[in-house]
């Protein structure tokens, strides 16, 4: 196990997640627990989103997906995670005098996952995963913003997942459905990225040609009817919900525009590739609606602050220091 | 207003605030705090004894054995605690720890148990774009290495956490050696508590922060019923939440920060030009030189010191400390209240 000097590490020995008895030996148990799917297959969890949560950055949101089952009190084994990620937007700042001249704002994104983020522990250096979600969400965001209008400058985006979605059940970890591929908790993390990127940049006041908001829709198959041939389209897929998602895509979207500026997709989509991306972009419609109205929120009371600051200000103006020479 | 003779002069600058505050940040300061000698009123707008509310919610994260989210003004903070097993056979070298007692009694000494096996991992991150200047990317800054050291020092130091919640104790059924004989109870694996403090904003006072969140997650924390299962030969843990058992914590630290603001004076003849600000927001630990950390435990009643950091300067001698403390008392009832409000 490799040390890092400069943080506290665990004990040389390693440790091991608990294992609840009751998993192991009552395998009707375990699946009592199994989560599904309560929503149309069209329907979007519910989005909540903030902005300007951190004073100290130029434009920053927080995001949170709540799980739609309901929260379990008779276990101690944790429910399915809902997903938490925080954005914070630092600049456009000018380049350090070292830095060759660059025409066009340059963008820095870093995603990474808490610790306590996922239900296997994660550490605090950067993993690959973490680095690959980067260079999606850069990509996402480059067709976006207009760079041209802050030459000499860099901005730094930096995303915090407290709590992302997961893979699949975990029930079903390592007995089946891994050889169908994984990941498609990170299609999720990864819209829900976008999008609270994109409020955050809005709310630092990058000009941008569009609000672009992420999505994501998925192909799962539907086991209820008896014939496990049947397949279905649904928007935003909650891994843990669907026993098994044969392919999923996630995109990034400018509605207005009609433009998508990144897509991921994976697993076996076969011929419907088409139908996949745009019920992506239909997903995508529905969190910019949010987005929309939690901006022009934030707008008109940063006006109604500024109105009141100012009227304030006329009577405060006598007590108030201020500097002269 | 101009006269004949002002007009002489260069016209009269006029900043507005944030401009003042960014261009010479200290005399702007000063400039907030003399203008009212008898109620020093800060830039922020607090008095110079007043401390920011405190804002404690736990349990909100799925993952985690014992969670919290504390927000002290602008500063926030995410704390984790999670829990995981380590078994005693893969503890290195041999310890030379006194037997658990299973009377229920309190150990007089089982820090260095906590202390030598690691049973505790406290970690910081900073560079979350909380702040502009830690960045991710680089390798964590010294002043956060220096946090995590804090705060590891202070848990130890302090013997919040007893050893004997974290061991899972093991009786075997029949003595090996002896079948005669009363079997004994033998430490089989111990909890590691993963203590992880995330920021999401830093406005100041970031060790008070840290210290109140951590102590909200392990308050909160639940233990699963875990015991060594001899068909599995390891360690299982029930999942039923009756069963689940809480940290008993020794007392309840608290820290409270104070930044020591020194004026410069225009005129030599002028005296008493410190203030003592007790809970620094970023913008006055920019400022401030010296600054005073004081823990104070009043869970037993009396306000007893359990740890004072000073640094930076020599302006709070031992009148100023007597009156430090006694802040940090007041502000510890209050903390207590909403630490017990969270659930």
């Amino acid at each position: 196990m490799n040390t890092d000097r400069r943080r506290n590490n665990a004990p040389a020995g390693g440790t091991t997640a608990p294992v609840f008895a009751r998993t192991i030996r009552e395998p009707g148990y375990l699946q009592s627990l199994r989560p599904s799917r309560s929503r149309g297959l069209n329907e979007l969890r519910r989005i909540f989103l903030q902005t300007s949560i951190i004073p100290s950055a130029s434009g920053s949101a927080y995001l949170e997906i709540p799980s739609s089952s309901a929260p379990v009190t008779l276990t101690l084994i944790p429910p399915t995670s809902s997903l938490k990620i925080t954005a914070s937007v630092q600049g456009p700042k000018p380049l350090p005098r070292s830095a060759p001249f660059s025409p066009s704002l340059l963008l820095t994104t870093t995603v990474k996952f808490a610790p306590f983020a996922t239900r296997n522990r994660r550490g605090y250096i950067r993993d690959t995963t973490e680095r690959d979600l980067g260079v999606h969400l850069e990509t996402a965001l480059r067709g976006v913003i207009i760079g041209e209008r802050w030459p000499k400058s860099g901005v730094e985006v930096v995303v915090t997942i407290l709590e992302g979605d997961e893979d699949g059940w975990w029930g079903d970890s390592g007995s089946e459905g891994s050889a169908s591929g994984s990941g498609w908790g990170l299609l999720n993390v990864l819209a829900g990225c976008i999008t609270v990127v994109s409020a955050a940049i809005t709310d630092a006041g990058i000009d941008c040609v569009d609000v672009v908001t992420g999505g994501v829709a998925a192909i799962a198959r539907t086991s209820d009817s008896g014939n496990s041939k049947v397949v279905a389209r649904l928007l935003d897929p909650c891994p843990a919900e669907h026993k098994e998602i044969v392919a999923a895509c996630a995109v990034a979207y400018l509605a207005s525009r009609d433009e998508i500026t990144e897509i991921w997709m994976k697993g076996d989509c076969g011929q419907d590739t088409d139908a996949l991306t745009e019920g992506a972009t239909h997903s995508a419609v529905g969190s910019l609606a949010v987005v929309k109205e939690v901006l022009l929120e934030a707008l008109q009371a940063k006006f109604q602050g500024q109105l009141e600051a100012s009227e304030g200000s006329l009577k405060r103006k006598v007590g108030d220091v201020d500097m002269t020479g | 207003m101009a006269t004949a003779s002002l007009q002489q002069q260069p016209p009269s600058l006029t900043f507005p605030r944030p401009i003042f505050a960014a261009v010479s940040p200290h005399p702007f300061l000063q400039a907030h705090l003399s203008a009212n000698k008898k109620i020093p009123v800060r830039a922020n707008g607090r008095s110079a004894y007043e401390f920011r509310r405190s804002g404690i919610n736990t349990g909100s994260l799925t993952h985690a054995n014992g969670s919290a989210v504390v927000r002290l003004g602008n500063t926030s903070v995410v704390c984790g605690v999670r829990a995981e097993i380590l078994m005693e056979e893969d503890v290195p070298g041999t310890n030379d720890f006194p037997p658990p007692r299973t009377d229920g009694e309190d150990e007089e000494d089982d820090t260095q148990e906590i202390d030598t096996l690691r049973l505790i991992v406290p970690n910081i991150e900073l560079s979350t774009g909380s702040t502009p200047s830690h960045i991710p990317g680089n390798a964590p800054s010294t002043f956060q290495q220096s946090l995590i050291t804090r705060i590891r020092s202070l848990l130890l130091s302090t013997r919040l956490l007893r050893a004997a919640d974290l061991r899972i104790l093991y009786k075997p059924s029949s003595n090996p050696e002896d079948p005669d004989e009363e079997p004994e109870t033998i430490v089989k694996a111990y909890w590691v508590l993963y203590i992880d403090v995330f920021f999401i904003s830093i406005d100041g006072s970031e060790f008070d922060a840290a210290f109140l969140s951590i102590l909200a997650a392990l308050r909160d924390t639940r233990l699963p019923y875990a015991y060594f299962d001899e068909e599995y030969e390891g360690i299982l843990c029930s999942d039923a939440p009756s069963e689940a058992k809480r940290l008993r914590l020794r007392g309840l630290p608290i820290p409270s920060t104070f930044a020591v603001f020194e004026g410069k004076s225009e005129d030599a003849g002028e005296q008493d030009f410190e203030w003592v600000l007790s809970d620094p927001d970023a913008f006055e630990e920019g400022v401030c030189r010296e600054s005073v950390c004081v823990v104070v435990d009043g869970s037993r009643g009396d306000v007893v010191v359990r740890r004072i950091e000073k640094s930076g300067g020599g302006v709070v001698g031992r009148e100023h400390l007597r009156g430090v403390v006694g802040m940090a008392g007041k502000r510890w009832s209050e903390v207590e209240k909403a630490l017990s409000g969270s659930g």
